[in-house]
């Protein structure tokens, strides 16, 4: 057949319009700023990882594995000064390696895996967070990785994954001073700001704001704060931080259960 | 019938300081004892001194070698100056990850065990053998037989009967396994 060099040819793989349309009609449900989802946790269903845990808040899915200690053949650091009150040195703590994954079938698009900057963002973020709470200095010179996986992004997906990282840490055995409870917030564009608690991906892309909080209950600890957008009043963040915090301490109890739950889950399968 | 299992979690507030002692898997905080590992929690009363409060985790797996901790390892590569050891087991339970140490010439010596630090700049651990249970349990000779201790300093090889110089280890009844 002669070539129909005359036709103009069209694009390999089409795909539908609606992608490409801003769903403007869609707006997000008055709700009370306060609610939280309801959060399914459990903590021991990995049978290879040392410690894991899944948590699932609204539509927001979180797998975490933790393996570890390792050891860290890291022979070119300097012996750093001893702590006060004989702690280990800088140099032979052990560290604490996180890494934050998202599914390519997560969003409404189709991500490749090699996810880029947000990702690093967000494995620091989920570093920085979980450091206070883990006690490193019981493990010189070994390596803790923490790999989260988001299966579904419904929402305060970096929130979702600290709570589930804190809850495979101390499913792994892993000595720690105490919890790390997530909590997410987001404030829509508009004059009165109001901050909306635990926000779901459709709140989450109107927002002009989104803050997520990170606290130790029993110590009573910020252990980490990322925040983006639109800079407002100072007292509006202070406000989002207050609620952020009091969200953290409501979902405290569902970790305490789940955690009581897989320790005898545990014990009735090795009987001692 | 067993008492029921108190388990916990970490950062839950256990105790007072005036009621117990900390022990493993615990830290103490504003003359709290708080726990840190997610587990069974165990009181052993002592008869006169506070009792010992400690969390236990069913399987003790992470045993991070400790200072004063007796280990056994095998030999990977051997220097003029050290040999570089894989250690394998921490008192009787095997390890999953070995960890790499180090046991300098002056080290080996009969007696006079001293401070063993963890390392201030090398990664690994420095062992020593000055003591009397401590030093080679099995060697091969040159010709790949296993050889038989004579004294403390020396193995012979049954075939080759040739004798060959280590420092052999008095390992304690208990510890021998048939």
């Amino acid at each position: 057949m002669p070539g129909n060099n005359r036709r103009i040819r069209g694009p390999e793989e089409s795909q539908p319009p609606q992608l490409y349309t801003t769903d403007e009609d869609e707006v997000p449900a008055a709700r009370d700023p306060t609610r939280l989802r309801p959060v399914y946790a459990r903590a021991g269903l990995l049978s290879q990882a040392k410690g894991s845990a899944y948590l699932e808040a609204g539509g927001t899915k979180v797998l975490c594995a933790v393996s570890g200690p390792r050891q860290v053949e890291g022979g070119e650091r300097g012996g750093g000064p001893a702590g006060a009150g004989g702690e280990t040195p800088a140099a032979l703590r052990g560290r604490l390696l996180c890494d934050f994954r998202r599914a390519p079938f997560s969003g409404r698009r189709r991500r490749a895996p090699p996810g880029g900057s947000e990702e690093r963002e967000l494995a620091l973020a989920l570093q920085e967070a979980l450091e206070p709470a883990v006690r490193l200095g019981r493990y010189p010179r070994a390596q803790l990785e923490v790999s989260a996986l988001l299966l579904e992004d419904g929402g305060s997906a970096l929130a979702a994954a600290l709570t589930a990282a804190a809850i495979a840490l101390a499913d792994a055995g892993i000595e720690m001073y105490d919890l790390v409870v997530g909590c997410g917030l987001s404030r829509a564009p508009g004059p009165e700001p109001t901050w909306l608690l635990d926000p779901t991906l459709l709140e989450e892309e109107r927002a002009a704001a989104g803050l997520t909080v990170a606290l130790m209950p029993v110590l009573n600890q910020v252990a980490g704060l990322l925040g983006s957008g639109e800079g407002g009043p100072t007292e509006s963040w202070a406000e989002a931080v207050r609620l952020g915090l009091e969200g953290c301490q409501r979902l405290y109890p569902v970790l305490q259960q789940c955690l009581v739950r897989a320790a005898r889950r545990r014990g009735a399968a090795t009987p001692p | 019938m067993a008492p029921p299992v108190r388990y916990c979690i970490p950062g839950e507030r256990l105790c007072n300081l005036e009621e117990g002692s900390p022990g493993s898997g615990t830290y103490t905080r504003h003359g709290y004892i708080f726990s840190s590992l997610a587990g069974c929690l165990i009181k052993s009363s002592e008869n006169g001194a506070l009792p010992v409060i400690s969390v236990m985790r069913e399987t003790e797996s992470q045993l991070l070698p400790d200072v004063g901790a007796i280990v056994t390892c095998k030999v990977s590569s051997i220097n003029s100056r050290f040999a570089k050891v894989h250690i394998l087991y921490v008192g009787s339970t095997p390890l999953k990850n070995s960890f790499r140490g180090t046991i300098r010439k002056e080290d080996v010596r009969a007696t006079e065990k001293d401070k063993i630090s963890l390392g201030d700049a090398q990664s690994n651990y420095l062992l020593t053998t000055a003591e009397n249970e401590l030093g080679v349990v099995v060697a091969h000779s040159e010709s790949g037989v296993q050889m038989v201790p004579i004294s403390w300093c020396e193995m012979q090889c049954p075939k080759t009967h040739t004798k060959e110089f280590r420092k052999v280890a008095r390992v304690q009844p208990e510890f021998l396994q048939t």
